[in-house]
């Protein structure tokens, strides 16, 4: 059943929202002071051509930056002139308009280029530097002329021609000429809108057409989101690439922050959107896109409420205005810790644009924990729990022991410092680091219907979130919240879990992917164990011994060689058999088969052929 | 998941590779008849190193992406990449053509895109990636399918959408009040200097989505982790489920490099890489924070995109030799206890240029199935070498490197040899314990002399006495 009062806040709220949902659209991007700053860092570079002195010179004065020894300035353009150049006489023509007290000399010739540059036979971008140079030589031209010329060349009219469209003559129809350039642009995403050229035509289209709507008091035909779109498109780059590319984005932002028709506004929260009881004002700054406080300004609460409840807490509320920062002390009007949204009205000039902000401020709190009981629990109930309170921040001074048949159990409440209340904050976690092995497992504890958070770990069950790693775990409470300025990590105890099974827990494979391998030395059969050598050489001396023997007993029965005679065929078959003995020997140690048959062969043909003579002589002398 | 193959590698060098095959062809009838050695070289790290500094093409959500991202797109142009900015909706997108690669790299920064444009898709980027191309990808907490499906594909889970890396303890003090501008320590980077450049100690700023990596899947780097008080949830929802990543587990930037060396980054924050967190200033907002007047932003994204786009950390192999210990060429076949020397050129990729690879955990293996010897190689000029004895088993063996270290390029190179047992005139002739055999035989010998000439030339008494 709904009152209908709370149908009337309904009404409101839904109204409010689609109010929301209509003016969503606030830059998204300006140039803060950083910004400025680096940009005339930038455009304060030192310039060897007319080019980039008009770039750099235009470019600081359009951020209404001091140039820096103007006479010297004007010395190098004297000297760079080209007198017969429509570019480098306007390049040195606006150049030295724009530092006061420096004067072009000119000459009637220079006058005749630059009239004549001035028809329907030049390019869009030489008419527009002529015109230019005359005009800021404060030369007279024909702005009927002018007009003419333009119109003729008015087909395939592009962006970046667009730009040098501020000129001195009645230019109602070249106004219409924007729309159709604006209709060009492309929209990304609703949130950009740029040409495709570029962010240096897109910012030199913005000026432009800023500085024609100011010259014929006519209102650009902009929607006020085309403008929001075009000042993120050109805020969005924070770096630049160019000397042009800066200049154009410091001319956008002159024309935007000072026109007579649309200056976008910028709200933004002085440090962070927050407010807290040691903080208990929400602080705006209220600027144009280039952060310059915009004093004339108003600022309004149109309404405020609760994110979570969503009850409105404010409504048409001012911001009190002190020295450029808009005040608001929202804290007087109690909020709970949470987000609110509010809608904020700047007034005081009709020129503003996006002038209706949404924006999410956060009140914060600080938390306590407070009846932080820690107990191990016998599964069976038989014996009495004993509790241990510990006190923040301090540490359990024993540490808590739990095997599988325990629990190991812990409980707490949240409490506001400031009212309190019970708070449950979005991060309430539980971490148990091992602390050998660098392991943690992080468990959510939950709170119960009365706000106390309980937390219990079943070592049984949990035993696989562990790996089974019996062990010393520093047990760590965390509570954290967008909403608390004092997150809370505390070591609370040491608690040693000792898992069942002890068996040995399969190790974690660790990444070893990329580690060395282990070495490997390869291990060599070891020769086998020898027998004693005096065996050996004992019966190496019983072998030889028959031999000695055989010698013994010849020589007893006298046994002699006397009818050796040395003929060459005797000599040649024992030197040739006792090569064949001896080449035996080196088979054994170095030759293989193959070539030992080769030389036996040689050897025992010869041998063969010298026995045969012997014996034939032998055979005769019997 | 992730189970790239090098047979990708096939189809995109299609042609070079088969001049590759014939060439070894070559070789190995060589091998054949000269009874020299087969050399392998790992093609893939070649090939790459010589196609750095390619045809990038880069998926945005808007253009204008590239006006607030200049910077990171500058210092890539500035190293010669070729930039192709679409977005990635745009119906003329297309990666592969005639089944070959248009593009080198791929940069994705569209976390919200839900359907690529033309014919780009899940399909063609994982086979782009098998195919060895390199990918970077910039979520955010707006992440569309596409990215989600893409990073399971490569091992990475990512949380849903809406969501956010949150940590209460370590958020930037210009945070807008969610805690979700992360100041992310430079203890939580990987340890690969490769990767994530020289060791700094400046903070970098996060904002985005936080992942998970898969644990079955070994090949995900974990580059830059949350610390242990970060989870990720909906920033505002009250948590009624476990978080998808907590504490160390929340990965804020991953990596993979696949079985092929194609690279893929994931960075769950688009604004990683914007002008805006390179140019910002960085503090904690607790108490007593040190503030740095610029983020660790710029170095780390510079390094990530020389690692991911292989400008980093890739390696080739050069020459490889083997030969008996004094003397200059490889015989026909080694024989068992051999002592051996091996060496090694292994070259790096820098600045453009292949300079000597300075590492000292380089590994040779001498393997028949399995390892017999596994040994360091030490430096020695501009290669790596070491002698050791052959085991003394024989059969056919190859000299392996199988180099496999964190931001590298996996390097590899086999060579075929093959390793005889002794000749029979290589065994020990003169044993101890066989002194009697010996003698033996030679005593038979001289016997068998002595006899002949005494029974050939020995005068008989005259029977009269």
């Amino acid at each position: 059943s709904t009152k209908p009062g709370s149908d009337s806040l309904f009404g409101v709220l839904l109204l409010s929202l689609a109010l929301a949902g209509a003016q969503a659209l606030t830059p998204s991007h300006h140039l803060s002071l950083s910004d400025v700053g680096r940009l005339q860092n930038l455009l304060n570079q030192p310039y060897d051509d007319l080019e980039s002195a008009y770039y750099s010179v235009v470019g600081l004065t359009k951020l209404g930056a001091a140039v820096p020894d103007p006479a010297e300035v004007c010395q190098f353009l004297k000297s760079q002139l080209d007198p017969g150049s429509v570019d480098s006489l306007f390049f040195a023509a606006e150049t030295s308009k724009a530092i006061s007290g420096c004067e072009i000399p000119v000459s009637n010739e220079t006058r005749d280029i630059l009239l004549a540059a001035v028809s329907e036979d030049s390019s869009m971008s030489q008419i527009h530097r002529a015109v230019g140079a005359l005009s800021s030589l404060g030369l007279p031209l024909a702005s009927q002329e002018v007009v003419g010329a333009l119109t003729a060349l008015k087909r395939g009219i592009g962006p970046i021609t667009a730009s040098r469209l501020s000129l001195q003559a009645e230019l109602g129809g070249i106004l219409e000429e924007i729309e159709d350039l604006t209709a060009r642009l492309d929209d990304l995403g609703g949130v950009y809108l740029q040409f495709e050229e570029g962010l240096e035509a897109t910012g030199l289209f913005v000026a432009a057409a800023y500085s024609l709507s100011d010259h014929v008091d006519m209102e650009l035909p902009l929607k006020e989101d085309q403008v929001i779109q075009l000042v993120n498109s050109i805020f969005s780059k924070k770096s630049w690439d160019s000397l042009s590319e800066a200049f154009s984005v410091a001319s956008a932002a002159a024309a935007l922050s000072n026109n007579r028709f649309h200056v976008p506004v910028v709200v933004s929260a002085q440090g962070p959107a927050t407010v807290s009881r040691n903080q208990p004002t929400l602080q705006l700054l209220v600027t144009d896109v280039m952060s310059q406080p915009l004093a004339s300004a108003s600022v309004l609460v149109e309404s405020a409420y609760a994110l979570a409840s969503k009850s409105t807490v404010l409504n048409q509320a001012p911001f009190t205005h002190n020295n450029g920062v808009f005040e608001l002390n929202f804290m007087s009007s109690k909020p709970a810790s949470g987000y609110y949204q509010f809608t904020i009205g700047v007034t005081g000039d009709s020129r503003l644009v996006a002038n209706h902000i949404e924006l999410k401020v956060k009140v914060s709190t600080e938390v306590a924990v407070t009846n932080m009981d820690l107990s191990v629990v016998d599964k069976d109930q038989s014996i009495g729990t004993k509790t241990t309170r510990v006190q923040y921040p301090s540490k359990a001074k024993s540490s808590f022991t739990a095997d599988s048949h325990q629990n190991f159990a812990m409980s707490f409440q949240l409490v506001d410092v400031n009212n309190e209340q019970e708070l449950t904050p979005h991060q309430t976690f539980v971490r148990l680091h091992n602390q050998k092995t660098g392991q943690e497992v992080v468990f959510v504890a939950e709170p119960d219907s009365k706000n106390l958070y309980k937390f219990e770990l079943d070592t049984a069950e949990r035993k696989s979130e562990f790996d089974s790693m019996s062990g010393t775990y520093s047990l760590y409470l965390m509570v954290g919240d967008a909403t608390l300025e004092n997150p809370i990590l505390w070591n609370v105890a040491d608690v040693i879990l000792k898992f069942a099974e002890e068996e040995a827990p399969v190790a974690v494979q660790p990444k070893t992917l990329y580690v060395p391998k282990p070495e490997i030395q390869h291990l060599f059969r070891e020769p086998e164990k020898k027998p004693p050598t005096v065996v050996s050489n004992t019966f190496t001396a019983l072998v030889l011994s028959p031999l000695l023997l055989l010698l013994i007993l010849w020589f007893k029965l006298g046994a002699n060689i006397s009818n050796f005679s040395f003929s060459p065929s005797t000599i040649l078959f024992h030197l040739g058999h006792a090569a064949m003995l001896g080449l035996m020997y080196v088979y054994w140690t170095n030759l293989n088969m193959f070539q030992t048959l080769k030389y036996l062969a040689i050897i025992g043909g010869i041998t063969f052929l010298a026995g045969n003579r012997m014996l034939a002589q032998k055979a005769v002398k019997r | 998941m992730a189970a790239f193959t090098a047979v990708g590698q096939a189809d995109r060098f299609g042609s070079l590779l088969s001049k590759k095959r014939t060439g070894m062809k070559r070789t190995r009838y060589w091998t054949l008849l000269d009874c020299s050695v087969l050399v392998l070289l790992s093609l893939a790290s070649m090939l790459h190193g010589a196609m750095a500094d390619g045809k990038t093409l880069v998926l945005l959500d808007n253009l204008n992406i590239k006006d607030t991202h200049s910077i990171f797109f500058r210092s890539l142009a500035d190293r010669g990449f070729d930039l192709a900015f679409k977005t990635a909706d745009d119906p003329s997108l297309s990666l592969i053509k005639y089944g070959q690669f248009l593009y080198d790299h791929l940069i994705i920064f569209a976390p919200s895109v839900e359907d690529f444009g033309g014919n780009i898709n899940l399909e063609t980027i994982t086979s782009f990636i098998d195919g060895g191309g390199n990918v970077l990808i910039a979520a955010s907490s707006d992440i569309g399918d596409p990215l989600r499906e893409l990073g399971s594909e490569c091992g990475i889970e990512f949380d849903e959408e809406k969501t956010a890396v949150i940590d209460h303890h370590n958020y930037d003090v210009s945070d807008p009040g969610e805690h979700t501008l992360i100041v992310a320590d430079p203890e939580n980077l990987l340890k690969a200097a490769t990767i994530v450049g020289k060791p700094t100690s400046k903070p970098v700023l996060f904002k985005g989505v936080g992942m998970v990596a898969d644990p079955d899947n070994p090949l995900v780097l974990d580059i830059l982790t949350g610390s242990s008080t970060s989870y990720s949830y909906f920033p505002d929802r009250p948590i009624s489920q476990y978080p998808h990543a907590v504490g160390k587990n929340t990965l804020l930037i991953a990596g993979l490099q696949a079985r092929n060396n194609a690279r893929v980054v994931f960075s769950g924050s688009l604004d990683f890489f914007s002008d805006a967190f390179f140019n910002s200033a960085v503090q904690k907002a607790r108490p007593g924070s040190q503030r740095h007047e610029q983020t660790g932003n710029l170095e780390l994204a510079v390094s990530l995109s020389r690692w991911v786009f292989k400008e980093a950390g890739v390696l080739r192999v050069g020459a490889v030799t083997h030969h008996p210990v004094g003397e200059t060429a490889p015989p026909a076949a080694y024989t068992v206890t051999d002592l051996v020397e091996y060496s090694i050129v292994i070259e790096m990729l820098s600045e453009g240029r292949w300079v000597p690879f300075d590492g000292d955990d380089i590994q040779l293996e001498f393997v028949r199935i399995d390892p017999f010897v596994r040994t360091y190689l030490k430096k020695n000029g501009g290669k790596y070498s070491v002698q050791f004895k052959l085991p003394d088993v024989y059969g056919v063996f190859q000299f392996k490197v199988d180099y496999n270290r964190l931001g590298y390029t996996h390097l590899y190179s086999s060579t075929q040899v093959s390793v005889r047992p002794l000749q029979h005139t290589q065994y020990e002739r003169f044993i101890p314990s066989a002194f009697p055999y010996y003698a033996s035989a030679f005593s038979m010998m001289t016997g068998l002399f002595v006899f002949s000439v005494v029974f050939l030339h020995m005068r008989e008494k005259e029977k009269s006495d």
